[in-house]
């Protein structure tokens, strides 16, 4: 398992690398030590180049999460993720991908990775959004609609193919895309989000085919920068509220289980506007994988502050399932990624939720 | 009959004969045991070395479910994105797969000799593989394991470094208890020095990792053999769900319907399946010639238990009188051939068990030479195998009494039994010229029977073997006749002495007994005998077929080339550099393209006909017309063709055949057949010209050089070898011994066999000499009484055993003759399509027929002076 921590390192910086930046007002250089980009302040992004990938930055994912239901009310969980990341001499790129699937009703959760080198099975297209791993792909099909197509699967149990239509406009996190993580002047990212995507296709679970539509969120982020000391995991959620709002936080946790100062929490309203406002996370209970010895979060209370009304609220994250980890053995770290339900403080259903939890697991060194 | 009174007599009537003759039962069970165990080795042996046959992926990944190839030559990387997109979102593994063979270099620089530890390096994406559901490790299986010059550490940098460091191979836990730094292997013209990164994972449920498998990266081993771009197959594993049998046929029509010309679709039960077809000739023969030994004990045991019946005559008459019933007799009687073949049966498990440890080696070395690489050196013994040996033990046993059982039956109760009435051995049809003339006639017909058509191709020569059955059992009739005339004839010489007329007159009227011995003797010597003619002939054939093809003064071909199926290649580049050495007059080159036609393997080999034509004399079978033009001809391309691909694919002169290079299908006519003793498969011979153009391919399998007159071979092959220390250099001289070499080590084992038989029939004299006194004790009395002394009884006996051997040695290399004729024409062309000059190796065969009478003399002594010291009546 420690042999194989490469690939979240990059990960971990990236996300790293999406806090919101204290004031810095050094450049930053335009490549990193072994040569490569550094994401700059004032990017203009070009779309729908800009959705395609870019070789020239370390570490790029494109992630997608969300819920689906079926015609008879059948509800999932889906996460469907893209890695790429460069060798650090840039002789080649590794493509991972993750897939799983929890059927609510059931509790039943499958996933699978995927590993391979950029070639005949793996690719990134540099000129459009086409990634695929295997027999698993993410295509826009229309650089005007912004539509996309999904296609993924865990083995030979499940298969999805989905229409994806983004149903708000794209969001920009940070300084209209460009994260600093911190004091190093490389340390940054390229943050650009979907935060609802109308969902609608086929799903096979078993022998059964079914037709599901559904609501997703869809992160990519293109980074090269450097992992930071002291951080030791991190949290992230994203919800979609019932009034076409969303929720977008992160919770950078450090060795002593404090959170770092670059944890932040960002409203998106109804029309995507963003705005940041503060947080407190309080773990209202635990989960212990069996699988991995790993002591997850499981019911989570979040107080932030709703900037329509100014008014405190408090949230209630529920997993859908608890059985939601991914063991991680190709991507070398285990972590926790679910489908949850939001609830206010009388106990009403406001939103539909993913949380990911990375850093639990007792063997993660960072 | 109640069983009780069957085992009561059991007790009584057989256990106490074996206790009062513990030596003799020890013979008789030693000889079922011996034939057991012959068979079981051989079974064993051939079990193992066809077990051996991995399809080497299947460590690595598990079965796959489907398997594609070029018909010919290698498949370009570019189907793979093509497979992908036609795939869609199916969930299957596709693997493609580069296979290469390589050798360790040859120690102490004595280069040469065929047979070395072989690898098979097999190139498979090991990121691509970690997605496999069984992969133990993920990706850390392979990168980043602790190797002796690196220690254990935790850093991703590591596994990118392992990623990208140079060549670099993974070996077998099996290949060395500690793995090396470094290896070096022979691979085409080229010493390679590769790093060990670790040992090959595998999961617990996984097939044992074969010591001689190594792993490299794909990319790494198209690097190393200059492949790049091009795969050996491809491999799909479909991924485990609710539908994954629908899938798998639904796979395997895309595949078929995609590939069409382009690549051949397979599972890997049949490419394990046709390792088997393809010895499956050789296997059968040997497991016909490992019955030998059993059916010359077949003949011991009857005459053993038909002696035990005639001296027990007494108590059988008493038993008969007491109202014991003849059903009784003879289940009391078979029951103990039963307990025999039980008892000599397991023995015999046990001891071809053991047998089996060395006689794998042999048959390994042959299927390595001939067919493909294996590494097995044990042979593991699983209950069936055991059960079939105790029961074939059995059969041989009960088969063998059955005779005597009956005669026991018949036996007449003692009011009517008085003493002296004569013992007939066997039935009288038994020694009826008639019917031994109307075996042999049968014989005769039978060899002019074809071959029972395999299914996967070739032919096995029941007929054949019926008539070598047929002539043995006719032979052994005709044999025991000739004990009379021997018998007069030495009388002639030895008329006056006492000892020897005693000796003669039993011969003059040969009892049953003294029939079968010498049916028994004649037996083994005639299979021996006939043996080595098949042997010496094909010796001969052999050495007259390297004279005539041989003509060149160096032959050069890859070291790493160590196996029948070796893939190495000698580069263009270095070919002509051969050619080019100042040395050279005349150069010409060889070039072997394993391809399939009808289904089944064989080789399409290209060389320079004008060279051909002009330094060396093919060994015609059918010679193609005088200025048959082999390149630039309209039409279908001109090929000769091995005497082996006629009897494989049935095709003659003027035949066409239509075979798949890379570039696409290409229509051949026969014009010839020429002999070739060293490929079983069948090859055709063609201009290299042609495939060149056809494969793309410019490397070649061998360079044959011609020197220069007064030019030292041995001096240029030194230097050679200094340039090119990864080829394998062989003077003129040195290859026709290697080849030789080869051609004994595959009989060796067959000669074995024949000695075990010979052996066999020596003790079964032992037994007949005495049974013969035991039953001649009266006589043996009055002689002492009449003042022989135990010398002359010995001497007596001798002279008995020594006729006896002689009468069986004559008719044993008459039937030889026969046998090695049958072998020769019918089984061995039936099996593998060669043809065989008939020689006759007389050294050889006077030496078995001394030898044996020899022995027969020696050992029919030792029994005389123990008969000479038999008590009057005391049970024995």
């Amino acid at each position: 398992m420690k042999r194989t921590l490469f690939f979240f390192l990059g990960i971990l910086l990236a996300v790293t690398g999406a806090a919101p930046s204290r004031a810095q007002s050094d450049l930053p250089p335009l490549t990193t030590p072994e040569g490569f980009a550094v994401p700059q302040p004032g990017h203009v992004f070009s779309f729908p180049r800009d959705h395609a990938a870019h070789p020239e930055f370390r570490i790029e994912w494109w992630y997608i999460t969300g819920h689906l239901y079926a015609a008879d009310g059948r509800r999932f969980g889906l996460q469907a993720t893209f890695f790429r990341t460069a060798a650090p001499d840039r002789s080649g790129d590794l493509h991972l991908a993750h897939m799983a699937l929890l059927d609510v009703t059931t509790g039943h959760f499958l996933h699978q990775e995927r590993l391979n080198r950029e070639g005949w099975d793996a690719r990134a297209a540099v000129d459009r959004l086409d990634v695929a791993n295997g027999p698993w792909g993410l295509q826009m099909t229309d650089p005007v609609t912004e539509q996309m197509l999904l296609r993924g699967g865990i083995r030979g149990e499940a298969f999805f193919t989905l229409e994806l239509t983004p149903s708000k406009p794209l969001v920009r996190f940070g300084e209209n895309g460009y994260s600093r993580k911190g004091a190093d002047p490389t340390a940054a990212s390229y943050y650009l989000t979907f935060p609802r995507i109308a969902a609608r296709g086929e799903l096979e679970l078993g022998t059964e085919n079914l037709t599901v539509t559904g609501e997703l969120w869809m992160d990519h982020e293109i980074s090269s920068s450097q992992l930071s000391a002291g951080q030791v995991g991190w949290d992230w959620i994203s919800v979609h509220f019932t009034d076409q709002r969303e929720l977008m936080l992160y919770r950078l946790r450090r060795s002593d289980s404090s959170a770092d100062p670059a944890s932040t929490l960002t409203w998106v309203d109804a029309d995507g506007r963003t705005q940041v406002a503060p947080f407190t996370w309080t773990m209202q209970s635990t989960w212990k994988s069996a699988k991995t010895g790993a002591v997850y979060p499981s019911k989570v209370k979040v107080v932030t502050t709703d900037p329509a009304t100014g008014a405190s609220v408090e949230l209630f994250i529920e997993p859908l399932a608890e059985s939601q980890e991914l063991t991680g053995e190709l991507g070398g770290v285990p972590y926790w990624e679910g489908a949850c339900r939001v609830r206010d403080a009388s106990g009403r259903e406001i939103g539909s939720a993913f949380m990911e939890l990375t850093g639990y697991a007792k063997d993660l060194k960072i | 009959m109640s069983t009780a009174l069957v085992t009561t007599l059991l007790h009584r009537v057989i256990l106490r004969q074996w206790r009062l003759a513990p030596r003799a039962t020890l013979l008789l069970t030693g000889i079922l045991a011996l034939g057991v165990a012959v068979y079981v080795s051989i079974r064993l042996a051939n079990r193992a070395a066809v077990a051996s046959f991995t399809h080497f992926t299947d460590t690595l990944t598990g079965q796959s479910d489907w398997i594609i190839q070029a018909p010919a030559g290698a498949l370009a990387e570019s189907v793979l994105p093509e497979l992908r997109r036609a795939l869609g979102a199916r969930p299957v593994h596709v693997i493609p797969v580069l296979e290469a063979t390589a050798a360790a270099p040859a120690a102490g620089g004595d280069g040469g000799r065929f047979g070395r530890p072989s690898y098979t390096l097999l190139g498979v994406d090991l990121i691509g593989v970690s997605n496999l559901a069984r992969s133990a490790d993920g990706v850390g299986a392979y990168y980043g394991q602790s190797t002796p010059d690196r220690a254990d550490s935790a850093e991703a940098a590591d596994f990118w470094e392992a990623l990208r460091a140079g060549p670099q191979v993974w070996i077998s836990p099996e290949f060395a208890p500690t793995p090396p730094r470094q290896l070096s292997l022979v691979l085409d013209e080229r010493v390679v020095e590769l790093r060990v990164a670790g040992v090959i994972p595998s999961a617990p449920e996984a097939p044992r990792v074969p010591a001689n498998l190594m792993v490299m990266d794909l990319a790494s081993l198209q690097r190393l053999t200059g492949k790049e771009g091009w795969i050996d197959r491809i491999e799909f594993i479909v991924e485990a769900g609710p539908r994954q049998a629908e899938q798998r046929a639904e796979l395997a029509a895309l595949l078929a319907e995609l590939g069409r010309d382009r690549w051949s679709l397979s599972s890997p039960g049949a490419r394990r399946e046709s390792a088997e077809v393809m010895t499956r000739a050789f296997r059968l023969n040997l497991t016909v010639l490992s019955l030998i030994a059993l059916l010359v004990g077949l003949y011991l045991i009857f005459q053993a238990l038909d002696g035990a019946v005639v001296r027990r005559r007494g108590e059988i008459a008493v038993l008969r009188s007491l109202g014991v019933e003849e059903r009784t007799i003879r289940q009391v009687w078979l029951a103990e051939a039963a307990v025999l073949g039980l008892v000599g049966g397991t023995l015999g498990v046990a001891l071809g068990w053991l047998g089996a440890q060395v006689s794998v080696r042999a048959v390994g070395q042959t299927v390595n030479a001939l067919y493909f690489g294996t590494t097995v050196n044990q042979a593991n013994l699983s209950v069936s195998e055991a059960l079939l040996g105790i029961v074939l033990g059995v059969v041989t046993s009960v088969a063998a009494g059955w005779w005597p059982a009956s005669a026991a039956a018949r036996t007449p109760p003692a009011q009517v039994l008085h003493r002296g009435s004569a013992p007939a051995v066997g039935a009288r049809w038994a020694r009826s010229p008639m019917i031994a003339g109307g075996c042999l006639l049968l014989a005769v017909a039978c060899a002019q029977l074809p071959g029972f058509p395999l299914p996967g191709g070739g032919r096995f020569p029941v007929a054949g073997y019926a008539a070598a059955f047929l002539a043995i059992f006719g032979g052994g009739i005709l044999c025991s006749h000739l004990l009379a005339p021997v018998a007069r004839l030495a009388s002639a010489w030895g008329r006056r002495r006492a000892p020897a007329c005693v000796a003669l007159s039993h011969l003059r009227q040969p009892s049953g007994r003294h029939r079968l011995a010498a049916a028994a003797l004649h037996c083994a010597i005639g299979m021996t005998a006939g043996m080595a003619i098949l042997v010496g002939s094909f010796d001969q054939t052999v050495r007259n077929w390297v004279q005539r093809t041989l003509q060149a003064d160096l032959y050069i071909a890859s070291d790493g080339a160590q196996t029948a199926n070796a893939q190495n290649r000698i580069s263009a580049d270095a070919a002509a550099a051969l050619a080019a050495h100042p040395t050279v007059a005349a150069a010409n080159v060889l070039v072997a393209w394993r391809i399939e036609l009808d289904g089944r393997p064989t080789v399409l080999s290209g060389t320079d006909f004008a060279v051909l034509q002009a330094r060396m004399d093919l060994p015609w079978i059918d010679p193609p017309p005088a200025g048959t033009a082999f390149i630039g001809q309209e039409g279908p391309t001109p090929v000769v063709v091995s005497e082996s691909f006629t009897e494989r694919f049935d095709r003659r002169s003027g035949d066409s055949v239509r075979v798949t290079t890379s570039t696409g299908s290409r229509d051949l006519r026969i014009v010839g057949v020429f002999a070739d003793y060293g490929n079983e498969q069948g090859s055709i011979l063609l201009d290299r010209s042609h495939l060149v153009d056809w494969f793309r391919d410019t490397s070649v399998t061998s360079v044959s050089l011609w020197l220069q007159p007064g030019v030292d071979a041995d001096t240029v092959r030194a230097d050679l070898l200094a340039q090119y220390p990864g080829l394998s250099v062989l003077t003129n001289s040195r290859l026709r011994a290697e080849i030789l070499r080869i051609f004994r080590q595959t009989f060796a084992i067959t000669y074995a066999l024949e000695i075990i038989g010979v052996l066999v029939a020596v003790i079964g004299l032992v037994l007949t000499l005495t049974s013969v006194l035991l039953d001649r004790r009266d006589e043996l009395t009055t002689l002492r009484a009449l003042g022989f002394s135990r010398h002359e009884i010995a001497v007596a006996t001798a002279i008995e055993g020594t006729a006896l051997s002689a009468a069986a040695v004559a008719g044993g290399l008459a039937l030889s003759l026969g046998l090695g004729w049958l072998l020769i024409h019918v089984i061995n062309k039936q099996s593998f399509g060669w043809t065989l000059g008939f020689a006759l190796p007389w050294g050889q065969l006077a030496a078995l027929g001394l030898l044996v009478t020899l022995a027969g003399a020696a050992v029919s002594y030792g029994v005389g002076r123990w008969g000479a010291n038999l008590p009057a009546d005391q049970e024995a």
